[in-house]
């Protein structure tokens, strides 16, 4: 009891002698919990208040004349744009960027610009992102995936293949599951173009061990879309049954694009590729 | 002596009685010559008028004038020119001269077809300027019953011409009236055979008509049963959506008194609490529990949404 006692006492007064923190301005203090709640958003999947959030950061921290505030939350907002498939709101978000672009902006951009189908620019982007990714490059593993995925787009199955593994070497020590599930994906992808579906199986697999231990419903259905594809080159008779997955996961999360690829690709599978994984 | 005297006065008498009466008798001649001479418009003030007509017929010396029907004038002079037309005086009252403008005109107009010829001065449309005296006014004569009978004659001639046309016409065996009765009698024959075959259709549409009315009755009676039935359950269902509304109008009065007190403290309290929660993080040892918000760093994803899996 005594002891309770002086502990006590001590904390108080270490407490008490403690320098207090200076408190922040309150209009950065909001900006800075805008940010933080949208990111905060941003990890949980909820990217219509994650952009909301962003935007307002973005307000307040251009109301204050903090350029890089304003910047860092420009690319959140084209970061959770992009999560929400709305990649031409994307690079408007990431045009006040454009005076300055850093390696973070290229990517952005050139990730927005192959949603958008546009691989020509998106080439450009990544090569000026390439040319001010210097040795060491914390961005580079990204880069080389969208390279890949760049590649991939173009028909290019062999340099797809090399960026990819490239990314996934990069990444082996690292712990971003997020762009490792990203690169075995690649892999498996190319592989399939690059007709080595057997290569590609185990691949696929391996993105969507990752991507369900994070809980991505639409990474997962694609995984499964993917892995059907892989069947059907292959001669599986399991391939109706990855579809079938694929199409349960995408009802499941209210993913309409997926659900409606999935049943077609159901429809087109023939009756006796449906035997159990 | 006195016989004398007696004859000298009567004698007298008869000279004053004479004298009376030639006086009053000069009187009255006198009288009737001023009347003549009034009458006859000696002492009036007239002005002259003239016109040229192409001939004298029904104009004389003397013949009325008018305006409007009033006698005005009359003619003063019929003459003879070297080209052979006539030149007719007039001689109007000064008083009318006020209506006969400049443009006026003078037509020679029968009272009816047959009666006595009269000239009238008709005024023209410009009121503004009178006629000068001694003016030359432009002549029209009225058409008489030979002028008449004469626009009769040429009005009928050519419709006399296409009677005859048309009974020509209506003769012709084929183009006329015999042919197209024969023609009206064989359209009459393909009419009624038409209409024998309609008959034969409508009979038939009438039995199908007949059959969808039937249906329609049957379905009429069926929508009658059901509006019947609704008929009686309707009183009874507003009886009770009015009983609901009542309880709704209540509560929502109710609500309107409790509720904005109640949101108002709500706000208080949330606005309490969020000063309490915000003072609390400021303090020691909280503060050094709770991360301050600071500048995010997300995650890198370079295919979110996994489109690079499938081409979309």
């Amino acid at each position: 009891m005594r002891a309770k006692s002086i502990v006590l006492t001590v904390l108080i007064l270490a407490g008490c002698g403690s320098t207090p923190k200076p408190a922040d301005p309150p209009r950065l203090k909001a900006a800075l919990e805008a940010e933080s709640d949208g990111a905060k958003r941003y990890e949980r999947g909820d990217y219509i208040v994650a952009t909301r959030r962003f935007e307002e950061a973005v307000r307040i921290y251009a109301s204050i004349d903090d350029a890089t505030g304003t910047s860092r939350n420009r690319l959140h907002l084209a970061r959770t744009e992009l999560a929400r498939g709305q990649a031409e709101a994307a690079l408007l978000a990431l045009a006040g960027n454009a005076g300055d672009p850093t390696v973070d902006t290229l990517m952005l951009t050139a990730q927005a610009q192959l949603a958008l189908d546009r691989l020509d620019a998106a080439q450009r982007s990544l090569a000026a992102a390439a040319g001010q990714c210097a040795t060491p490059c914390p961005q580079l593993a990204s880069l080389n995936l969208l390279r890949a995925r760049a590649a991939l787009a173009g028909g290019q199955a062999p340099e797809a293949l090399a960026h990819a593994e490239a990314a996934l070497k990069l990444l082996r020590d690292g712990n971003e599951a997020n762009e490792t599930a990203n690169a075995w994906r690649l892999i498996a992808s190319a592989r399939l173009a690059a007709s080595d579906a057997a290569g590609a199986l185990p691949a696929a697999g391996a993105a969507l061990d990752i991507d369900r231990r994070l809980a991505l419903p639409e990474k997962i259905a694609r995984d499964w879309l993917l892995i059907g594809d892989i069947r059907r080159k292959v001669g599986d008779g399991a391939t109706a049954v990855a579809y079938r997955r694929a199409l349960d996961v995408a009802n499941a999360a209210g993913l309409a694009e997926i659900a409606r690829a999935a049943a077609l690709s159901l429809g087109a599978t023939a009756p006796g590729q449906t035997a159990p994984r | 002596m006195s016989l004398l005297t007696q004859h000298d006065s009567d004698a007298a008498a008869l000279r004053r009685g004479t004298r009376r009466f030639l006086f009053f008798a000069l009187l009255v001649t006198v009288a009737l010559v001023a009347a003549i001479v009034v009458r006859q418009g000696l002492f009036r003030q007239t002005t002259s008028y003239s016109f040229v007509a192409n001939s004298a017929q029904d104009i004389a010396k003397g013949q009325a004038v008018r305006i409007a029907g009033f006698r005005v004038g009359a003619v003063s002079e019929v003459s003879l020119k070297d080209d052979g037309q006539v030149a007719v005086t007039m001689e109007i009252d000064a008083d009318h001269m006020r209506f006969i403008t400049h443009d006026a005109r003078v037509e020679l107009r029968k009272e009816g077809l047959v009666g006595s010829a009269t000239l009238e001065i008709v005024p023209g449309p410009d009121k503004t300027r009178l006629a000068a005296a001694q003016a030359r006014l432009t002549f029209s004569r009225a058409d008489g019953l030979a002028a008449l009978a004469n626009q009769v004659r040429d009005e009928f001639i050519p419709i006399l011409k296409d009677i005859k046309l048309i009974t020509g016409a209506l003769a012709d065996p084929d183009k006329g009236l015999p042919g197209t009765l024969a023609r009206i009698r064989e359209s009459s024959a393909a009419l009624n055979i038409l209409l024998a075959n309609g008959n034969r259709q409508v009979e038939g549409i009438g039995g199908k008509a007949i059959r969808v009315l039937g249906k329609a009755e049957d379905d009429l009676g069926h929508l009658g049963q059901t509006l019947e039935a609704a008929n009686k359950r309707l009183p009874g269902m507003l009886d009770r959506t009015q009983q609901m509304l009542d309880h709704v109008e209540k509560i929502t009065a109710e609500a309107e008194i409790s509720v904005p007190p109640v949101l108002r403290d709500g706000s208080a309290v949330a606005a309490d609490v969020r000063e309490i929660v915000s003072g609390a993080k400021q303090t020691w040892p909280i503060r050094n529990m709770v991360d301050a918000p600071a500048p995010a760093t997300l995650k890198a994803d370079s295919d979110p949404r996994g489109e690079a899996g499938r081409a979309r």
